[in-house]
This record gives structure tokens, sequence and C-alpha cells, in this order.
């Protein structure tokens, strides 16, 4: 592992906005704006809001897909998506479909090689996500025989195969059963663990609060708020312990849906 | 961990392998490339029993037009459709998504997505090649008539190629623009069209098309019939042209594919 300098953030964004054009009318409509965000290294970052907050445009700005229409993103003080942040990112697309016809260490093969592993560093890398990711039994068959779990957790192994220090997880228990998405906790209580900066989005606020040490809750592409889990509770409405995140996600939202 | 290698030629040539190789593969698990196939030999193999109807040409002749025809009409499609498709599964899917985020620049998953292709078309040619040659020789034997040596064969189902493969870079320039699949496989059997007919578009305000590439030039029946090999000067020249035709495309679809957002 890179050593990770802990004063430099692992993300920072300035005043990031980002506008899509709608079809020939030359009309935009605001994704993200003005959204400003840093995270030290080793941080986990929730990221939360309802369908269309602006959660999967600021990981796409963050992996590089997408260029900011004005303000920046900054991963490792690079530019998000430069030559130098790519080799750190690694990134689960929401609801990805890999190649059905290839096995699991085939793709992980794959991906390693893309990255710039290759022979034996490659082979123990594969081998490793593989156990992490508890797929080690099912590396030998094709992922379209897979279960929605076992899609995710490739997923998951595919992004961190090339050991990076910034992993970007769009919607990773998005369609997951109760058991997979504790497996999924637990993988990602793993990647912070390490030292990993994790950023992930989700809905389920309650039960995905608790892996991070800030969250950020979104509306209509704004940030609503952000703080550590205790700052945001302290702000929150008196409320049963359990639903008390869920009751300030409800309060800060509303309206923005 | 030993550091990873993301620079240099070596390992742009590796990332370029690795997408061409994992396009190859997922081309020949399409439904429609097996499609293709299929109706190609089919067809070819057909050839033999049209000649019934050979209206005074010699049978030979018949099979050899009617092989390369099919071969074009069909590898031309192949081209525009599996380019596309192959194209838009994987942004649908996030598996561009899951490249570009790598240290993939660009123009490496454009060229990977081309050679990938390229090389079924290389596979189309080449199984078609030999069974044309195949049918030839039989009935050449049968017929106790010579048949197209082999060097015209080889030559045609070059030229073929190389036609098939600008046709493919067309289409991935017009797909890393495009919005959907469809539009890219109909643009590019447009392009492919025009430029079949770019040798009449001579007046009548078509001047400016002498820019387009001219697939006629990749016209292999004459050959066939000729009977004679394509000298090796006319061979280098096309082949200069088809890598003009194909590094322009590529480099004109790697610029649109760096805007392009996911």
């Amino acid at each position: 592992m890179r050593p990770v300098a802990p004063d430099i953030p692992a993300v920072e964004l300035r005043a990031f906005r980002k506008s899509y054009r709608l079809g020939w009318t030359g009309a935009r409509v605001g994704a993200v704006q003005d959204l400003s965000l840093r995270l030290a290294p080793g941080q986990v970052l929730g990221l939360f809001g309802p369908n269309g907050s602006g959660k999967s445009t600021t990981l796409k700005a963050l992996a590089g897909l997408l260029h900011p229409t004005a303000g920046e993103c900054r991963v490792f003080d690079h530019s998000a998506g430069s030559a130098e942040a790519r080799p750190r990112v690694g990134y689960l697309p929401e609801a990805p479909r890999f190649a059905p016809h290839l096995t699991g260490r085939e793709f992980l093969f794959y991906c390693a090689g893309l990255s710039g592993l290759g022979g034996e560093v490659a082979a123990q890398r594969v081998g490793e996500v593989l156990t992490w990711s508890g797929l080690a039994g099912a590396a030998g068959r094709r992922m379209g025989t897979y279960s929605k779990g076992m899609k995710q957790r490739i997923g998951l192994a595919q992004a961190i195969v090339h050991d990076p220090d910034l992993v970007l997880l769009d919607e990773p228990a998005g369609g997951l059963d109760p058991q997979g998405r504790l497996a999924l906790d637990g993988l990602i209580r793993d990647l912070a663990a390490r030292g990993k900066t994790v950023v992930f989005s989700s809905h389920l606020l309650d039960a995905a609060g608790a892996l991070c040490d800030r969250i950020a809750l979104l509306g209509k592409g704004r940030l609503l708020a952000e703080g550590t889990t205790a700052e945001l509770l302290g702000a929150a409405p008196a409320a049963p312990p359990a639903s008390r995140l869920e009751q300030l996600y409800l309060d800060r939202t509303n309206g923005h849906d | 961990m030993t550091e990873p290698r993301h620079r240099g030629v070596g390992a742009s040539l590796n990332r370029i392998r690795l997408v061409a190789g994992h396009t190859l593969g997922e081309a020949l698990r399409m439904r429609l490339v097996l499609l293709f196939a299929v109706a190609a030999v089919l067809l070819l193999l057909g050839a033999r029993w049209l000649a019934e109807f050979h209206f005074g040409a010699p049978e030979l002749k018949l099979i050899g037009d009617f092989g390369l025809g099919t071969m074009g009409l069909l590898g031309t499609l192949l081209a525009a459709l599996a380019t596309a498709q192959l194209f838009f599964n994987d942004v649908a899917n996030g598996a561009a998504a899951c490249v570009l985020t790598r240290p993939v620049r660009r123009w490496e998953y454009v060229a990977g997505k081309l050679a990938g292709v390229a090389a079924l078309l290389a596979l189309f040619t080449a199984v078609l090649g030999g069974l044309l040659a195949g049918l030839l020789l039989w009935r050449s034997g049968q017929l106790g008539v010579a048949s197209a040596g082999l060097p015209v064969l080889l030559s045609a189902c070059a030229l073929q190629w190389m036609k098939f493969t600008v046709i493919a870079a067309m289409t991935l320039l017009v797909c890393t623009y495009a919005g959907t699949a469809l539009f890219a496989s109909c643009a590019g059997l447009l392009l492919a069209v025009i430029g079949h007919l770019r040798p009449f578009a001579t007046g009548g305000g078509l001047g400016w098309l002498r820019v387009w590439p001219n697939l006629a030039r990749f016209d292999a029946e004459a050959l066939l019939a000729s009977g004679l090999p394509l000298p090796a000067q006319q061979l280098l020249g096309l082949a200069v042209y088809w890598a003009v035709c194909v590094l322009l495309s590529g480099v004109l679809a790697s610029y649109a594919f760096k805007q392009r957002e996911f």
C-alpha cells in the first residue's frame, strides 16, 4: 500500500457543480449544486439522499467518469480522473452486470491486468480478494450463475483488486437481502480497518449510517447536512436511538424527493 | 506489493491487448455473431446449388462472386452491428465504467475495442474464405476446370477484411457520441453505403464526399474474376489507404470518447 499523507484530504470537493443538457433544446438541469466536502484518509463517508439527489453524480465525478460543470473534484490532491488519481481509486458502479461468460477469477485477473498488475503479483492479489470477499469457492464459476449478493461481492473485489486508497461504492446494498447486506457491511468495515478511504451511497440510512465516520445528506443536488454521526444526531429531534438517523434523514430531505 | 506498471508503451499495449481480448471473448458469445456466421456458411454452401441459375456464367465464377458477395454483405452488417452492440453493452452494464476508472486511457479503450472487433472480423473472413476456397477447389476438381488460386483468394479476403475494419472504425466513431446502439448501428450502415457509393459522387455538389473513405476500393469481386492476385504495389497502396482510414476514424473516436460521460 502506498503511504498516504494524513494532511492531504483523500477527497475534496470545492463548489462542485454538475448540470446536464436536456436533449436538443440546450436547457440545462442541475444534478449537483455547489457541493463542498473534505474527507480525511482512512475515513468512511456515506452519501445519503432520495433518488435524484446527486449521490451517483458525485461518486462518478470522483471516479473521473464525469467532468464538473463548475468547481473542482480532487482525489489525494490530484484532479479526479487524472492519470495520477485513477490508480488510487476503486469504483463499484450501481447494479453492475459484469461479463456473465467469465468466471469470477478470470474477471478479477482482467481487472488486475488493466490496473497494471501481472504475473505472481496479480495471482496473489486475486487470491486475496477472492478469500476476502468470500468467493474463493465460487471463483471458478461463471459470473452469470452468481446470485445478486455474489455479484455485489465480486464487484467489491474488482474495486479493490489493485489495492486502491479510495474505494467508491455506488449503492452497494441495492437489492440485497438482510444477510447480503450484513455481509457487505462487514466487508466495508474491513476496508475501513485496513485504512482505506471509503465513500458509498445508500438510501438505507438507519442500516448503513452506523458504518460511517461522516455522513452527508443530499437533496436535489444540494448538501443538506454533513458531519459525524454524533454531530448530526445532536441536531436531530428526540427519537428512539435506532430511528434517529432515519428521522434526521426524513426531516432534512422532506420536500426534496 | 510491487508497484503496478501504468506508464510506458509496454503497459499501454498490454491494456489494449486485454480490452481487445475481452471484446473478442464477448463477441464470440453474442447470438448476433453466431447467427451471422451460420447464415454466411449456409449461404456460401448454397452457392453450389445456385449454380443451376447461372445465366450462362461459368459455375466457378458464380460461386466465387456469390461467396464474396455473401461475405461482403454479412461482414458489413456484422462490422456495424457487432461494434455498436459491443460498445453499448459495456456502457449499459457498467463494464466501461469499471475499466475507465482504472489507469486505462480513453484512446486505449477505443483501440482495444477496435482491435477486438477487427479480430472478430478476421475470424469471420478467415472461416468464410476457407470455406469458399474449399468449395471452389472441390468443384474445380469435379468439373476439371482451373479455379482462382489461393493467392487470389487470400488477396480478396484481405481486401474484404480491410473494408470491414474501416466500417467498424467508422461505427465506433459514431458510438462514441451516440446515445443508443440502434442509432449507431444504423448510422454505421449508412456510412458504409455512402462509402460504397463514393466513386459516383463526382458532381452535383457532392465533391466534398471525396474526403469520405472509398470502400469501393476494397471490392474484391473483380479481383476474383481476373484470376490474378493483387500486385504487391497495389496491395501496399490499399493497405496504406486502409491504415489512414482506420487511424483517422480511431483518432476522431478517441477524441469524442474523451468528452463522453458515464
